[in-house]
């Protein structure tokens, strides 16, 4: 088929349009009069919450560890102190990602040329994968938090291996996760597994147009 | 010069403009439900922005602009807007006659179906030189140069093209 005629039957489809398409105007005068935020603007609170609430936890947390440093740290159980020390630095590295966020909420201006907003709102989105590289770096230390000095003395072997390998299995799967999860990998079978899931459609899309954007951004260049 | 300043513009506006927001949702949507959903977040997200046209750009183009921004970023999953006092009225534009209508033409329900299964920025690029716009003014709503629409809607319509002759 040729350029024209696509373009006959597009005209032929602005004609249906035009004969048959009408607006509702008590609807849409309805819109007009109702306070209402764009779905942009309504992922703001969400993330000042979120931000929020980290830097509490990330505040106080360290005004009750800090001073067990400085003071107590003889007396203190080390396996605690350490990894609840590694927990709040990595949430800390997380809250950033929120910052981030919103940032990039305030930036996007949906009347600006398409590229450049896709790009904001695409990396708005693919953004959430690096909360969870941070969610899963934080698993080794929920294996260490309850670990004390007395474990020493008190377990046998068995008790020893069985928690080790808890631990070094967790590590192992923090620090894979965090170097792999990555838009390179996308189509990976273990990825589709762990991000299939309706809810981080979204992502896997922005990730994909990423990819669109960047190949027009060479051409562009 | 603004004239965004009073919803009678606005809904006049969009009156005269709607088979954008039709055509645009019905290219990004991936079902009925969608579509609804997406026709009322654009009417929403244009409403939120009117008061920042500017006349210097055609209302067209600006409609355009913002139909395509909100699409392709647009998930039913997302829907998480707070309405403040009440719910969002659900049928903005009778959509049921025009889509009787053009299933009635064959061709044009195949060429609407082939092009929702271009890439989402090709999409955009197709749709707006179907609908006369030139290259300047594509190159405008999409943020690119000259060039690179002139490259990108030659190639976009030749996988349409290759789609339509292979598609039974």
């Amino acid at each position: 088929m040729k350029e024209p005629e696509f373009e006959e039957l597009w005209k032929s489809y602005d004609k249906k349009l035009e004969e048959n398409l009408s607006l509702n105007k008590k609807n849409a005068r309805d819109i007009t009069s109702l306070k209402v935020q764009s779905l942009l603007s309504s992922m703001r609170p969400v993330k000042l919450f979120a931000l929020i609430t980290g830097l509490l936890w990330v505040g106080i947390g360290f005004l009750i560890i800090i001073p067990i440093f400085l003071y107590g740290f003889e007396s203190a159980n080390k396996f605690f102190l350490f990894s609840a020390t590694i927990q709040l630095t990595v949430t800390a590295a997380g809250l950033w990602i929120y910052l981030y966020q919103l940032i990039l909420i305030n930036q996007t201006d949906i009347t600006e040329p398409v590229l450049e907003t896709q790009k904001r709102l695409a990396k708005l989105k693919s953004s959430t994968l690096w909360v969870a590289q941070i969610m899963f770096l934080q698993l080794p230390v929920w294996t260490t938090f309850w670990w004390n000095e007395t474990m020493f003395n008190e377990w046998n072997l068995i008790q020893w291996s069985i928690a080790l390998t808890v631990t070094l299995l967790a590590l192992y799967a923090a620090v894979w996760l965090f170097i792999n999860i990555d838009e390179s990998n996308k189509d990976k079978k273990w990825f589709q597994l762990l991000f299939g899931d309706q809810e981080w459609s979204p992502i896997i899309h922005s990730i994909e147009l990423i990819e669109q954007i960047q190949e027009y951004n060479d051409e562009n260049k | 010069m603004h004239v965004g300043n009073n919803s009678e513009d606005f809904l006049n506006a969009l009156a005269s403009h709607k088979g954008i927001v039709y055509k645009v949702a019905n290219s990004y949507s991936r079902n009925d439900a969608s579509k609804k959903d997406l026709i009322q977040e654009i009417i929403v997200q244009l409403w939120l922005s009117f008061d920042k046209y500017d006349d210097d750009y055609k209302l067209s183009t600006w409609i355009y602009r913002i139909a395509l921004n909100v699409s392709i970023s647009y998930y039913r999953k997302e829907k998480r807007r707070r309405v403040i006092s009440q719910p969002l009225p659900d049928e903005l534009l009778h959509i049921d006659t025009v889509e009787k209508e053009v299933s009635k033409q064959p061709e044009v329900e195949k060429l609407q179906r082939l092009i929702k299964e271009l890439k989402e920025l090709d999409r955009a690029i197709i749709m707006l030189s179907l609908d006369g716009y030139d290259q300047q003014e594509i190159a405008d709503i999409m943020g690119i140069s000259v060039t690179n629409v002139s490259t990108r809607k030659s190639r976009a319509k030749k996988k349409l093209r290759q789609k339509f002759e292979t598609d039974t």
